[in-house]
């Protein structure tokens, strides 16, 4: 590193350099402090022209990028016509606003919030209750909205109470046993000691739209089209709380709760109150995923307690990582990713571009413009047609099926990769466990023999998502999501615009 | 108001059902014996890693996958090729070598890149491989339940009664459960207690570092550890599924519950592990047979936030202090 | 900050790359009264869960759909093709995956929603859409009736091929109090909204009727029956059980012989499943086994081949069933069209639709009040002691 070898603070012990090093990677490093180590690094900028433009870049102020960023996605639904992506922009937003709200109980808060989402679904009913045929209340919306607001933040505080007592990982569980007990009560809400409370499995339905001061915002235009006022809405909400965080962000709380996730202990020494502080973050998620539930709602018109599982904990989970733990323009980015990588995913045309993107992409990070790419490269796309031509000659029937969806892309993939008409359980097991373990396998190996293994690698791949993972895109997108998670915390725990934490041990 | 008419009705009757009472006991044996194997899975990789791994419950499920892939390569519940008891020891065994390649290869890959991060990335890499594997084995087998017909198999043998004194009566299959569970806690327990491997787990459990300078390859003992999991993890899902139905995410529930008895254990503490979970399977069979089956879930979890509030080392754990 | 700039950038480019891409997939909002030729390609998306919990309807229900696109298909002269929409049993991601199929227009029908609570959820749209819905598996009896003073849940675009949970449910129960002559029953729900439904409508019945009912309500990931078992008396005759999962019930029965108990598992729909059999169980379908059916041979093993290593429960080929209503109706529009068709011709015409030899047996005709079926009977399965299924009466 880059003037670390002249500074003595750097310096670690006679010898000690040697003994890590014979440690090995697993066990801590003797003699040296993470943090100081890497001040220069944290100072030195990055050379060539992509550092100018990061330079410049990053003296944009952030209020710009916000600027920049709403009116990309105001000025969307005037490019895409298409309910259907007015829709999931939409929903984009209210992912977003979880994000965020998680972020602010994990990221600054440091807690592992794993019953997040039952403060979404609190939202969502108190709107559906107050706001539907159901028990005959009309309440007018922003009064409801503020009591979901002001509710969620004292259901937080409830559920957050353990964590006085309680550290990580206990807290993760008791927030998961809240989030089981809520969906019980949601579930058999309906026979609450003889009264109905929550409409148990079936739900409530004809919830009330939106309506400000007397105009009722319409969940549909003709046509049942999505209506894009909606979106608007959603946005400006997103917008203000967007803000709203970032001034406390900076504020004395958002210090201390950076303070707090770095050393608890330290801080409390130093005279913060922690508890209180673990307290405020619960609260503060909660209130933001209770306000969300209540935009939920209002577009769907009606909810039931099978909206709120745990794979959309993951979801969210997986955007905020992905994007950045601590970062709020990280929740944000990582939650625009997902969301539309998800929804691409769905019709095995548009995943087939992500997919090889992706391959591609990847490609040329690992190896770099080199010899090597083209070489492998190469390989692959040899090695596919004359696989492709034996297993013809062998038995026509492995050839015979047909890939998925239409497109040019898939029409040349159809000539390159083997797609049997019968995809049985014993292959479909056998080359994914083989990807798998082949995968694996390759994160171990370096130099030539990682690239000779890297070939057939990627032609199975190939041939698992066309055969296996492109046909049920529904199951893939967990697969996809939870692998996701793994390999961010390993690869970039940081995410794409997180900060670089160091636990010093 | 049904639920205290209903207790109402009930306690009088508790006194004079025998046969209610002591099938409640049988059934909290049972359950509680899958219970304590799980626990104990979770148990020995916190004591030593400190992490929680969300992802045991779903080798739990892979261990049952296998056990059916066995079950059907030997051919099938009724018509089995060699004897049918061959067939389920080697169904359980093969669960457990199975399983300890699963566990050994999810902490190589992504537990150990993670043992100097913060300490809330492993546990994410927990959840994203917990959920990795069920939608993994949902792409390949399908969504739906499966059986291993256990009442079909040698002509419905495994459901006679052996103990029948009274109301006491216990059927062939719960007894193998029972005993099959506890054989596999002794043997754990021998492991841990007597072998040298199981000194260095302990040393370790105590304090990594010093035992990283005492010479134990900590390295080897995180993987062995995991293997001893894992194997009991895989054991317990040929065990449950034999008396219940299989699918991607039956491990879920059952993980979560045999961490609960890890935690009522007391975590870190073996013999914990076994007591916790043959009370949960306790605390479980009461609420659901004498207090009620709608709001079971939720009395429970109740319960237990109760309890993890009172005494959050768990019944035998020790307090945690924290050395500055 | 420097780094995060630009990788930021970079991700960025990639979104607005894959979004460009796409972009050229959206259409106006006016699909809905967009004529297409009927010599195109036409769409039947089908909505149903895919992936979760209850995967396995999707799994069926988009097999046979796809099965009777190729063969209605052909057998009309059209060309169909079946777009998958995976409602996760979630009603919010139904809704959205609605969107997605209202916005196509070449979609002329939907088949589902599946489940009753999507159904209820997505019935306004797809209305306003003008967009028939036949579902093939939501039993739900408010969807399309009014019980008890309340409105209907769904709309007029909402109709359905099989018979709802409240003639299912009384023929259960007098079977049960006539033929089997019971005196004590368990009543057992899974915490959702079918099963829910009908034991509601058995419990009520059977209580009217002086026999003592016992009430259970398990969760929907519950496996271990023995303490659920253990609490039904010694002396109940039957257990009801119309769970959606068959194993769940298999279990139950197997957990009444465990503990000596004589009751007799009752299931419906969705236990008649490989899954389910234990012998001397009685499960009540809405449809005779198709298996049985050596008139449907040809039927199943089309669909075995196309299948493999799968097998399908009862809620199938109710969704061939309502392809074929739908492509029937479309054939009808084109006709009348003269080649060119709307959505809105299509609903129209579904009421209109009589099928002669239809796949659940017998013929099939609209009722003249709802949009149920004017033909609703059931058919009881015993389980024999060999494990197999057999057909014993038709219950009506």
């Amino acid at each position: 590193m880059s003037g670390f070898d002249g500074d003595d603070l750097t310096q670690p012990l006679e010898g000690a350099r040697e003994a890590a090093a014979a440690e090995g990677p697993t066990s801590p490093e003797v003699g040296r402090d993470e943090w100081v180590a890497r001040h220069d690094e944290h100072r030195a900028g990055r050379s060539g022209l992509l550092g100018i433009v990061e330079e410049r870049l990053s003296r944009i102020p952030w209020w710009a990028w916000l600027t920049l960023f709403v009116a990309v996605f105001a000025l969307m639904p005037v490019g895409v016509t298409d309910g259907y992506w007015r829709r999931v922009a939409f929903d984009t937003v209210l992912f977003m606003m979880l994000a965020l709200g998680l972020n602010v109980v994990v990221g600054w808060g440091g807690l592992l919030d794993l019953g997040y989402i039952m403060f979404y679904g609190f939202g969502a009913y108190t709107y559906a209750i107050l706001r539907s045929p159901e028990f005959g209340f009309h309440w007018p919306t922003l009064l409801v909205m503020a009591i979901a607001l002001v509710g969620g933040a004292l259901l937080g505080i409830l559920v957050g109470l353990p964590s006085k007592r309680l550290s990580g990982d206990y807290l993760a569980i008791v927030t998961l046993f809240a989030y089981q007990i809520f969906i019980s009560i949601l579930i058999g809400g309906d026979n609450i000691f003889g009264s109905n409370v929550t409409g148990g499995v079936n739900g409530i339905l004809k919830v009330d739209p939106l309506s400000f001061f007397g105009h009722v915002v319409p969940v549909s235009k003709e046509g049942g089209v999505f209506n894009v006022a909606y979106l608007y809405i959603a946005l400006a909400f997103s917008t203000v709380l967007f803000i709203a965080l970032r001034f406390i962000d900076r504020s004395r709380t958002g210090r201390a709760w950076r303070s707090m996730r770095e050393d608890s202990l330290a801080a409390q020494l130093m005279g913060m109150p922690v508890p209180w502080l673990k307290l405020m973050a619960f609260s503060f998620g909660a209130a933001i995923a209770a306000f969300t539930g209540t935009l939920f709602v209002a577009l769907n018109g009606s909810v039931f307690p099978g909206n709120f599982d745990l794979t959309l904990l993951i979801t969210i989970y997986a955007m905020m990582i992905l994007g950045g733990l601590g970062s709020q323009a990280g929740a944000v980015i990582g939650a625009i990713l997902i969301s539309v990588l998800l929804e691409l995913l769905r019709d095995p045309s548009n995943s087939r571009y992500i997919f090889y993107l992706a391959l591609v992409l990847g490609l040329v990070v690992v190896l770099r413009l080199s010899v090597r790419l083209a070489v492998v490269a190469g390989g692959v796309i040899a090695l596919g047609i004359v696989v492709r031509l034996v297993v013809d000659q062998v038995d026509a029937s492995w050839t015979g099926g047909a890939p998925d969806g239409t497109g040019w892309l898939g029409d040349l993939i159809a000539r390159w990769v083997v797609e049997p008409s019968a995809v049985t359980l014993w292959l479909k097991s056998v080359t994914y466990i083989s990807l798998i373990a082949l995968a694996l396998l390759l994160t171990t190996l370096r130099g030539w023999t990682r690239l000779i293994v890297l070939v057939p690698t990627i032609y199975l791949a190939a041939f698992v998502w066309e055969n296996i993972l492109a046909v049920e895109p529904a199951v893939t997108r967990y697969i996809l999501l939870g692998g996701l998670l793994v390999v961010v915390m390993i690869v970039r725990p940081n995410g794409i615009v997180g900060e670089k934490r160091v636990e010093i041990i | 108001m049904t639920g205290l008419a209903t207790l109402l009705d009930v306690l009088p009757l508790a006194a004079v059902d025998l046969d209610r009472l002591f099938q409640t006991i049988v059934n909290s044996a049972t359950l509680g014996s899958i219970y304590a194997l799980i626990a104990l899975g979770y148990t020995m990789v916190y004591g030593i890693l400190k992490l929680l791994n969300f992802a045991h419950g779903d080798v739990f499920m892979i261990g049952a996958y296998i056990g059916l892939g066995v079950l059907h390569v030997f051919g099938g519940a009724t018509t089995p090729i060699i004897s049918i008891w061959l067939v389920i020891l080697l169904m359980v065994l093969a669960a457990m070598v199975g399983c300890a390649v699963v566990g050994v290869t999810i902490e190589r890959f992504a537990y150990r890149p993670l043992r100097t991060a913060p300490r809330i990335a492993p546990l994410i890499s927990a959840l994203g491989v917990s959920f990795f594997l069920q939608y993994s084995m949902q792409l390949l087998f399908g969504a739906q339940h499966r059986t291993y017909d256990t009442f079909l198999m040698d002509g419905g043998r495994l459901f006679e009664s052996v103990i029948a004194w009274g109301p006491l009566d216990v059927s062939l299959l719960r007894l193998i459960v029972i005993v099959g569970t506890a054989v596999l806690m002794v043997g754990l327990w021998m492991v841990v207690s007597r072998t040298r491997m199981g000194k260095a787990m302990r040393a370790t459990a105590v304090d990594r570092d010093a035992a990283a300078m005492m010479g134990i390859d900590v390295d080897r003992v995180i993987v062995f550890t995991f293997i001893l999991g894992s194997a009991l993890a895989g054991a317990g899902g040929v065990l449950f599924a034999m008396r219940s139905d299989i699918y991607p995410q039956m491990g879920f529930i059952v993980g979560l519950a045999g961490f609960i008895a890890a935690v009522i254990g007391g975590i870190g503490s073996i013999p914990g592990a076994m007591l916790g979970g043959y009370l949960l399977g306790l605390v479980e069979s009461v609420t659901q047979t004498y207090i009620t089956t709608q709001w079971s879930n939720l009395v429970i979890f109740a319960v237990l936030i109760i309890f993890m509030l009172v005494r959050p080392q768990g019944l035998l754990g020790r307090p945690e202090i924290k050395k500055v | 900050m420097r780094r995060r700039g630009g990788i930021a950038i970079a991700f960025v480019a990639i979104v607005a790359a894959a979004l460009a891409s796409t972009a050229g997939a959206g259409s106006s909002a006016a699909a809905q009264i967009q004529a297409i030729k009927c010599d195109s390609t036409l769409k039947i998306a089908v909505l149903t869960p895919y992936t979760g919990p209850a995967a396995f309807l999707g799994q069926d229900q988009g097999s046979w759909a796809n099965l009777a696109a190729k063969n209605v298909g052909k057998a009309l002269g059209l060309k169909v093709q079946i777009v998958a929409a995976d409602s996760t049993l979630d009603p919010a991601v139904a809704a959205t995956a609605a969107q997605k199929v209202i916005a196509d227009s070449q979609v002329i029908g939907v088949v589902g929603p599946a489940t009753s609570g999507a159904a209820a959820g997505v019935s306004p749209a797809f209305f306003a859409a003008k967009l028939a819905a036949v579902t093939g598996s939501a039993s739900n009896t408010r969807l399309t009736k009014i019980v008890g003073g309340k409105p209907k849940t769904a709309t007029a675009a909402f109709f359905r091929v099989i018979a709802d949970d409240s003639l299912q449910g009384s023929v259960d129960a007098k079977y049960m109090l006539n033929t089997l002559k019971v005196k004590k029953v368990a009543v057992l729900d899974a915490q959702e909204p079918y099963s829910e439904g009908l034991a509601d409508i058995v419990e009520g019945f059977l209580k009217a009727k002086g026999v003592a009912v016992q009430r259970f309500s398990v969760t929907n990931s519950t496996t271990d029956y023995s303490a659920i078992v253990n609490k039904i008396d010694k002396d109940t005759d039957v257990a009801f059980t119309p769970f959606q999962i068959a194993a769940n019930a298999q279990a139950v029965a197997v957990a009444l012989r465990e503990q000596g108990k004589k009751a007799v598992v009752f299931g419906t729909d969705g236990t008649i499943a490989p899954e389910f059999k234990f012998p001397g169980s009685y499960a009540s379908v809405f449809a005779p086994d198709l298996t049985l059916d050596p008139s449907k041979k040809a039927l199943v093993d089309q669909w075995k081949k196309d299948n493999p290593g799968r097998t399908f429960s009862a809620f199938g080929p109710t969704s061939y069933g309502a392809t074929e209503v739908i492509l029937r109706a479309a054939k009808k529009a084109c006709i009348d069209g003269k080649g060119t068709i709307t959505r809105q011709d299509v609903l129209r015409r579904i009421k209109s639709v009589k099928i002669k030899d239809w796949i659940l047996c017998g013929s099939f005709a609209w009722s003249t009040k709802t949009n149920d079926p004017l033909y609703g009977a059931y058919w009881l399965f015993k389980i024999q002691p060999d494990g197999q299924n057999k057909q014993i009466a038709k219950l009506s």
